[in-house]
């Protein structure tokens, strides 16, 4: 029996028989790459062919607004592009067992944090030969270029198409009732804590801040922040250990527990995921709330009901505060192409590639989703053009940080955010102790150590 | 065969040899037919049932993770590495796994003695001849229809502290409580998924045992009743023996269900439920799936199918005479 096949009947089990198996099938050992195409001239590529490319649901009509992206592509090259949009919920899955199986399409959307998994599992072409093409390192800002590559390997997985910085959002309307003036409401860590403490005191039937808890798949984008501004850092510079439980992070995840302990923090936005909870700020039920520039792009969209009045014309939006050493960092995320190894189109799909990276193509595309181009020029440029609030995410996105592009990272980041999760819960409880939060802190090191002790034997 | 026929029995082998033959080619025709029949589902059960399980099995031997996770079947062997990464050594995912078990030990024990006792105790009240009885019958089947993503998804709102219907009526609307208990984080979020769970099981207990309770001869509580048993008594020593063949089934099938529940919890709590709701179904796709940590996923499945078959062993052995009888 070929391996295929024996595979393709363990994917069934994990649904029929409960017997936890993987459902991905067993890839030819044969790449199937042909570095021989890599390079090669627009005189290699063939009109009418089709490029299969998966999105992940970019925008309330990712499908509409991705097709009607790629229309003047088409139209210019004769290159058709299928489009299929994959739920984040199964992104995961679906592209590993692309990448593994060979029955893929040709390009994928991939969230930044998740390239250096994809490109050490396999089944990705490396870019390296290609990128040049798009303007390469120099196109891109540091930290936006870092999510293309594996740290410690040479290649180039991925290119950026566009990227996001988490912000403080505010009701400038409710800081004024409060009292706070909004330029320096959210300097640092003790202006942020007034501020919150102001709104609690002076302002009834709206809660300071909501932050999501274990259900929000980006818990850990919303606490690192907090870890960074204290000196913390999730790994060892080698990014062979887990440092989650030093003394310094300890205190950034501290200060954010606290907030939640003391009363600043809705505990009940805690059973909430990320979307519940910023539909939360957008219902008028919170006042401060940390989120990304696609809240601004839903501003203007008459069909977002979940806007109250109050809050739709009073957005405010801040960079992340400063921690006690002075630096206020905040995650910087997004999400890349890549290119399969798979891909029998490997010229085409290059070309749709360099298409969505150009950029006007990634200005009005990040327009549409409210996120910000990839691109250094036209993201400072659409950053610097559309008022305070765009200009102070731009300002957040220079201040961003990314995680270690290692392929361990997704899971280290579940291991963490299993313990974050605990211990806002336990704040919500009541215990914020520092004793608490270390010890679920020594668990998650302990976890990510052994996460990243894997090894190939 | 005529070299065969005894001179003295000419025709009695004439008559009954042929039909003999006749009967063994039917026989045998019979057989192969049925064997036809049967074979689509025996290799169906082989192919999804079996084979992934052996393959599943097998896979718990293997260093299976992101690393290796493309060599699959050709994984490094690591023996019992797993396994004894899972039962002896001192690391958080054992530390994860004893959670899962103690959780699911009691999410399962309460979400089937309650749906086997409530179950009961509504269909007892419902085996009467009252006006609207089978609207009421109809009425109290509703959550069974329910899919499990649904009512998580119902409930998950119904337990939201500060809007939902639950602490309404605990704290705004009954004054039972002062203060609005938490439900979807810490010690409570067990109590979240087992509520629901009993509450969709419900109805179909009740449903199997009115079907017993219909079938039981009038008789034998109307002799009881003349010999002056009460109530009680009835249904202790008349009723409730003649339902164990019904307990018996809803207790296998009851355990083995609840022990392999996923769907409820993951629709409430995502891939994380946290430690006081994590149950084993969730531990093995988190680890597994988000952590790809398959080796270890594997051999927790397969202590999991390990732990189901002494579960059916032990309850053979308990229920065995009544199946008997059955």
């Amino acid at each position: 029996m070929s391996r295929r096949i024996a595979v393709a009947l363990l994917a069934i089990a994990a649904v029929f028989a409960g017997a936890l198996v993987y459902s991905g099938c067993g890839g030819d050992d044969d790449d199937g790459a042909d570095s021989g195409t890599q390079g090669q001239a627009a005189s290699d590529i063939k009109p009418g062919t089709t490029v299969r490319l998966w999105i992940m649901p970019n925008g309330p009509q990712p499908q509409e607004d991705m097709e009607a992206a790629l229309t003047p592509f088409t139209e210019e090259t004769g290159i058709k592009v299928d489009v299929e949009v994959v739920d984040w919920g199964v992104q995961l899955d679906r592209i590993r067992n692309a990448a593994v199986s060979g029955e893929a399409p040709d390009v994928t959307q991939a969230g930044t944090t998740q390239v250096p998994f994809f490109a050490a599992l396999g089944g990705f072409e490396d870019l390296s030969g290609r990128v040049e093409d798009i303007g390469g390192e120099g196109a891109y800002p540091d930290g936006v270029w870092q999510t293309t590559q594996v740290a410690g390997q040479d290649g180039v997985w991925s290119a950026p198409w566009f990227t996001e910085a988490r912000s403080i959002y505010y009701r400038k309307d409710v800081l004024e009732k409060a009292g706070v003036d909004e330029a320096t409401a959210f300097q640092d860590w003790d202006s942020f804590r007034a501020t919150l403490q102001a709104i609690k005191d002076n302002v009834p039937g709206i809660q300071p801040f909501g932050t999501p808890g274990k259900k929000a798949f980006d818990l850990v984008h919303h606490v690192m922040p907090f870890v960074w501004d204290a000196g913390g850092a999730e790994l060892s510079d080698d990014n062979s250990q887990s440092t989650i439980n030093s003394p310094e992070a300890v205190e950034g995840v501290s200060f954010f527990a606290d907030l939640v302990a003391d009363g600043l923090a809705d505990p009940s936005q805690l059973e909430r995921d990320g979307t519940q909870v910023e539909n939360q700020f957008k219902g008028g039920k919170i006042a401060v709330w940390m989120g990304g520039p696609w809240v601004l792009g839903s501003i203007e969209r008459e069909d977002d009901t979940n806007w109250v009045p109050a809050a739709r014309k009073n957005v405010g939006v801040a960079p992340m505060p400063a921690g006690p050493q002075g630096d206020a960092f905040t995650f910087v995320g997004g999400s890349n192409l890549m290119m399969f190894e798979s891909s029998e189109n490997k010229n085409e799909a290059w070309e749709v590639m360099k298409f969505l990276s150009q950029d006007q193509v990634q200005t009005d595309y990040a327009s549409l989703l409210g996120m910000f181009p990839a691109r250094t020029e036209p993201q400072q440029s659409y950053g610097e053009s559309n008022g305070a609030n765009f200009e102070s995410v731009f300002q957040a996105i220079q201040q961003g940080r990314t995680y270690a592009p290692i392929p361990q990272w997704g899971a280290v980041e579940n291991a963490y955010k299993e313990r974050f999760g605990t211990i806002l819960d336990n704040a919500a409880q009541g215990d914020a102790s520092d004793a608490a939060i270390q010890k679920q802190l020594d668990e998650a090191a302990k976890e990510a150590d052994g996460l990243l002790a894997q090894t190939t034997g | 065969m005529t070299t065969q026929l005894s001179p003295t029995e000419p025709t009695a082998h004439v008559i009954v040899d042929p039909p003999r033959r006749r009967g063994s080619s039917l026989r045998s025709s019979r057989s192969r037919f049925i064997a036809a029949l049967v074979a689509p589902a025996i290799l169906f059960m082989l192919i999804v049932h079996l084979l992934p399980t052996v393959g599943g099995f097998y896979l718990s031997f293997k260093n299976l993770n992101l690393f290796t996770f493309r060599q699959l079947f050709d994984a490094p062997w690591i023996g019992l590495g797993n396994y004894e990464a899972i039962l002896f050594q001192d690391n958080p995912l054992r530390t994860g796994f004893m959670g899962a078990v103690q959780n699911t030990a009691v999410y399962v024990f309460w979400t089937v003695s309650a749906t086997i006792g409530g179950g009961l105790a509504i269909a007892l009240l419902m085996n009467r001849d009252m006006r609207g009885i089978k609207v009421i019958r109809t009425l109290m089947l509703t959550p069974w229809i329910v899919p499990s993503f649904v009512v998580a998804v119902l409930w998950q709102y119904m337990w939201q502290s500060d809007i939902g219907i639950v602490n309404k009526l605990l704290v705004d609307y009954s004054g039972l409580l002062d203060e609005r208990p938490v439900w979807l984080i810490g010690p409570n979020s067990l109590w979240a998924i087992i509520i629901p769970s009993i509450w969709r099981g419900l109805p179909f207990a009740m449903l199997i045992f009115l079907a017993g309770l219909q079938a039981m001869p009038k008789e034998l509580h109307e002799a009881a009743a003349i010999d002056g048993a009460g109530p009680f008594k009835r249904f202790r020593y008349i009723t409730l023996p003649l339902l164990r063949p019904l307990i018996a089934v809803q207790l296998l099938f009851g355990v083995i269900y609840a022990t392999y529940q996923f769907a409820i919890p993951y629709v409430m709590f995502g891939s994380n439920p946290g430690p006081h709701a994590d149950l084993m179904m969730t531990l093995i796709v988190r680890q597994s799936f988000s952590n790809n940590l398959f080796g270890f996923g594997s051999a927790v499945s397969v202590l999991l199918m390990m732990a189901m078959f002494v579960w059916v062993a032990i309850w053979y052995r308990a229920f065995k005479r009544d199946l008997e009888v059955a």
